[in-house]
């Protein structure tokens, strides 16, 4: 059955190949606007693929890293909105915050997200941990539970911080209460100070400045939000793999599992903070055939030997996500349902904060 | 260890070497422009260094800080103008040895004793780095709020030329940096539903406005100062043994700068006079100084340059500027995503290091550079500026637009453009101002998240007890101060300009108590106050012009000096640097119709030419290599240039403003 399916899929492959041969790159100049700056993220991830994606582009063309940043992604994103042709020769740097303006409906949007044509998709992973004086053991968080102030870092409720309000609501933190104004980093540095009592990061930094604290004794796990197959199964990140899922920890607490409407929260979180931190799009409208070429070189790519080389250095540790699965999540991403924003907008209220998905 | 000599190979490599000297070589020549410093020559070099590697941009943006208060000696010594707000001391022994003919021996003593004092400021920061660790532990939300308070009252206090507008200047920084998005809640604030203003105002924009347009108007005003050339000029040998003659008033003058540069905030304006006065108090024969003592040169010139090394200190571990080019080096460690904090001392360690031996280096081969080709870069005091401003205007124009690629950037630059020439005209102090508006968002959190942490009891804090003991002795120490009156008020013109002008600014925290209103009380709560007090501010200065001009009694009570001196600016000029300020408003229109490459073109011929009719070689010459580097730029950046009006009637090439692909 398995090399059925092999051969099923090494034949489609060959096909839209034939098919694909048809568009050609050769001379063209594309352009890839990121609206952030230079030297961000976004710009770093796009920076990385560029020179692959020439390579593997039929006609080698030359990709210009195009950077628009201001208001908040959003300023780039509608010009690319505006500005982008349809035939492959414009991509989008897109990243969870990009995703979060759609998603909490910002009124200043412009551009139509959840109808982009993705090629690939870069996930990525949020650990928690805390003192190891506030848990009895790791990824215990009874103690946490009975205190009556826990405090954490929150960038801007219009983030993607957002998410953590609604991570801990859910996990009983009766005491949770946001310090708004810390990045990560800032929110570390108060955390290790005995300032704030949980703290998060991506994966990136949680090998680079949480482990060694963890391996000293000061810090342990909590758990981490888990990675989202394409079933909708959520598997333990490999970085912690005893740490357990966001799911997991939500039964462990509740006493039943994660369903109906909080399971479709989680899936839209999951989507826009995890599964899409960070990917390559294409306009609105891209015929079929270029897409598929654009698929198809960013499948060589990952087979690259200098790619697999260096990618989990540049990119994490998480594969990428190619092809037609990619355009479900940003979808998800980008459109949350009603049950979605009025669960963020109660937990809002309840923190007392003003903002409000629309 | 190992990372500190790793940090030092790391230096050697070609490249970072090449950035490095790049960068130091921009920085000599900012320094020798007068007026220009290390903030407008780093608001230039920012839009670039983002595309570089983390290390590179520091590389360079160290190198480009570091000379600029060694080759500000130029000026200083030539031409009797401060080259930096750094040598205003300078200037007081300096040009009178010049005028003796001893302008070489001058020049390297200078040299010489910068050299000594920056590497020492090195040290002295490389040493700082080990202790860092307990401090920024030690230092809390609460402590750090009381350490922003202190730099935000220093530098409002020391300097500005009246107390009272100093502060108010700080304020009204504060309330600028409050428009763009209200950190805790989210709500836009002053932003009239625009995208440009949700961010706030772009750094680089308040940067270059306030600090590079009115020094370069206020050049062209005071046009054709004859500067000496050092033709035939001996004595280098001199000076450098009058430094070592002179070694432990170079170490105490060294410490000096470091521990004023170490408190935030205060920064370059005043290291050097506090310097010249301890050297003046210490000495047993005073009667030499101002007609041409040596030592006069040394001191401050030391501690200009040592100050570098300890004003990295709180912006490398607080993020807290340590003077107002610190404002721009921490805007810059933001694009290349360096978070000062614990990661400078732990993670990100081996960048700290790069920036110490890229000091210490920058230091040598800027002296270095000075000495070996003084004759040479002397000359640049000769260029005729109507030839150099225009072709800054172009290049502050091009540094604008590339940070944001956004056309409201440039009326936002003319904007404070024109706040920066009536600050500096009419005595409001405009590092207080770009401070203040650094570090309003931050005051805004930090008060919160104190509130949050701790409530009041971050008061009865050990360190925090220390830093309100320090913020009173200051207030104490300036309001004992005497205040010693530059000039009388009587000479000063335009009185009842500058009585209007209080007026013009209280638009400002009026007009934001009134938009943000009927925000979230924790979106307002800050700026409305800060626009309360500013107002209270501004009606006091109001009323002591008004009684100044009056000359009511009440105020010639000494109680009152410190409100009352300096209350009035001489304002010689203004109207003046105020039509060449309007030549850069046509520079914008000719933006509009032809974009920028061409408008520059257009710009540099025109405004040269009127100068100096004979002068087109000159001027086609300079336009011609301008165009040309942006046309390079342009495709090494991607980068599309503000198009104009003409874009739309005729095809162009795509740099030029025309259509993409």
């Amino acid at each position: 059955m398995r090399k059925f399916l092999t051969l099923f899929v090494v034949s489609f492959f060959s096909l839209t190949s034939i098919v694909s041969a048809e568009v050609d790159f050769t001379g063209k100049t594309i352009t890839w606007v990121v609206p952030f700056k230079e030297g961000g993220g976004t710009s770093r991830f796009a920076r990385f693929i560029q020179p692959f994606l020439t390579k593997y582009l039929p006609g080698n063309p030359d990709i210009q890293v195009m950077h628009i940043p201001g208001g908040g992604a959003i300023k780039g994103s509608n010009y690319f909105q505006e500005n982008a042709k349809a035939d492959g020769t414009f991509l989008f740097g897109c990243s969870t915050s990009v995703i979060v303006n759609v998603a909490t409906g910002n009124p200043l949007v412009k551009y139509n997200l959840s109808e982009y044509r993705p090629v690939l998709l870069l996930p990525q992973n949020t650990h928690w941990f805390t003192r190891s004086d506030l848990a009895t053991e790791p990824h215990d968080l009874s103690k946490l539970i009975e205190r009556d102030l826990v405090l954490y870092a929150l960038k801007t409720p219009a983030s993607a911080d957002l998410f953590h309000i609604w991570v801990f609501d859910k996990l009983g933190l009766k005491g949770a209460k946001p310090i708004p104004g810390l990045s990560s980093s800032g929110g570390y540095q108060a955390f290790l100070r005995g300032e704030i009592h949980i703290s998060s990061h991506g994966a990136a930094n949680y090998v680079k400045k949480v482990k060694p604290e963890i391996e000293q004794g000061k810090v342990v796990d909590l758990m981490t939000l888990g990675i989202i197959g394409a079933d909708g199964s959520v598997s333990r990140n490999p970085l912690a793999p005893d740490a357990p899922t966001f799911p997991e920890m939500y039964e462990k607490i509740n006493g039943k599992k994660l369903e109906g409407d909080d399971l479709e929260a989680f899936y839209s979180i999951g989507a826009a903070w995890s599964q899409a931190s960070k990917s390559m799009l294409l306009p609105e409208n891209t015929p079929d055939e270029i897409v598929d070429v654009f698929r198809e070189a960013a499948r060589k790519m990952v087979n690259d030997p200098e790619f697999k080389e260096k990618a989990s250095k540049a990119l994490g540790p998480f594969p990428l996500i190619i092809g037609e699965e990619a355009g479900e999540i940003v979808k998800k991403a980008a459109i949350f349902s009603d049950t979605t924003k009025d669960q963020l907008n109660a937990v809002l209220k309840k923190n007392r904060f003003t903002y409000q998905v629309q | 260890m190992d990372q500190l000599f790793a940090a030092l190979f790391q230096l050697f490599e070609l490249n970072h070497l090449a950035f490095l000297f790049a960068g130091t070589m921009l920085g000599l020549v900012v320094g020798i422009l007068p007026g220009m410093g290390g903030t407008s020559g780093l608001a230039l070099v920012l839009p670039f260094v983002f595309t570089m590697e983390p290390s590179y941009a520091l590389a360079m943006m160290i190198g480009v800080l570091a000379p600029t208060t060694t080759s500000d000696t130029f000026p200083a010594v030539l031409m009797g103008v401060p080259g930096t707000s750094g040598s205003q001391a300078t200037v007081m022994d300096g040009f009178p040895l010049s005028k003796k003919g001893m302008a070489a021996r001058a020049l390297s003593a200078a040299f010489s004793a910068s050299l000594l004092g920056g590497i020492f400021g090195a040290f002295i920061l490389s040493v700082s780095i080990y202790y860092a660790i307990p401090i920024i532990m030690a230092f809390g939300f609460g402590e750090q709020f009381l350490l922003v308070v202190l730099a935000l009252l220093m530098v409002g206090a020391l300097t500005g030329d009246n107390f009272i507008k100093g502060l108010t200047s700080c304020f009204l920084g504060l309330i600028i940096g409050t428009i763009g998005t209200a950190p805790i809640t989210g709500d836009p604030r002053y932003t009239f539903d625009t995208l440009y203003l949700i961010e706030g105002v772009p750094l680089v924009v308040v940067g270059l406005g306030l600090f590079a347009i009115p020094e370069i108007v206020g050049l062209l005003n005071s046009q054709g100062s004859i500067a000496k050339t050092l033709k035939n000029e001996k004595g280098w040998a001199t000076g450098v043994k009058d430094v070592f003659k002179n070694w432990f008033l170079v170490l105490r003058c060294s410490t000096l700068g470091c521990l004023v540069g170490a408190l935030p905030g205060l920064g370059g304006t005043v290291v050097d006079w506090i310097a010249y006065s301890h050297l003046k108090q210490t000495t047993k024969d005073t009667s030499q100084f101002g007609k041409g003592d040596i030592r006069g040169v040394i001191a401050p010139e030391a501690a200009n340059n040592a100050k570098e090394g300890g004003a990295l200190i709180p912006t490398l571990i607080f993020g807290i500027p340590g003077s107002g080019n610190k404002v721009l080096l921490l805007g810059g460690f933001v694009l290349i995503g360096i978070e000062p904090g614990l990661d400078m001392v732990t993670t990100n360690l081996d960048l700290t290091y790069l920036m110490i031996w890229s000091l210490a280096l920058a230091n040598i081969l800027g002296a270095g550079i000075c000495v070996a080709f003084a004759p040479h870069i002397s000359k640049f005091t000769l260029v005729p500026y109507y030839i150099l401003a225009p072709v800054m205007v172009c290049l502050i124009f091009f540094a604008t637009f590339n940070i944001n690629r956004d056309w409201y950037d440039f009326i936002g630059l003319l904007g404070f453009g024109l706040i920066g020439i009536t600050f500096k005209n009419f005595g409001w102090s405009r590092p207080a101002l770009l401070i203040g508006f650094f570090l309003s968002t931050k005051v805004e959190l930090l008060s919160y998240q104190t509130h949050a942490v701790y409530g009041l009891s971050f008061l009865f804090r050990p360190v925090s007890i220390v830093l309100m003991i320090l913020c009173l002795l200051t207030i104490l120490l300036l309001l004992r101060q005497r205040f010693e009156s530059n000039y009388s008020a009587d000479l000063a013109a335009n009185k009842s300009g500058q009585i209007f002008y209080v007026l013009v600014l209280m638009c400002l925290p009026l007009s934001m108590i009134w938009v943000t209103s009927n925000l979230d009380y924790r979106a307002n709560l800050f700026p409305i106050s800060l626009s309360i007090i500013a107002v209270i501010l501004l009606n006091f200065i109001l009323c002591v012009k008004i009684a100044d001009l009056r000359q009511l009694k009440l105020l010639q009570h000494p109680i009152m000096n410190f409100a009352r001196s300096n209350i009035f600016e001489i304002t010689t000029g203004f109207n003046k640097q105020f039509h060449y300020f309007v030549s850069f408003v046509g520079f914008l229109f000719l933006n509009f119709i032809f974009g920028f490459p061409i408008a520059s073109a257009l710009f540099i011929n025109l405004f040269i030419l009127f100068h100096d009719r004979k002068a087109y070689r000159v001027s086609l010459s300079i336009s011609a290599i301008l165009l040309l580097i942006l046309w390079m730029l342009s495709s090494l950046l991607t980068l599309q240039f503000p198009n104009g009006a003409i874009g739309f009637l005729i095809e162009l090439p795509w740099w030029l403003g025309g259509e993409l692909n």
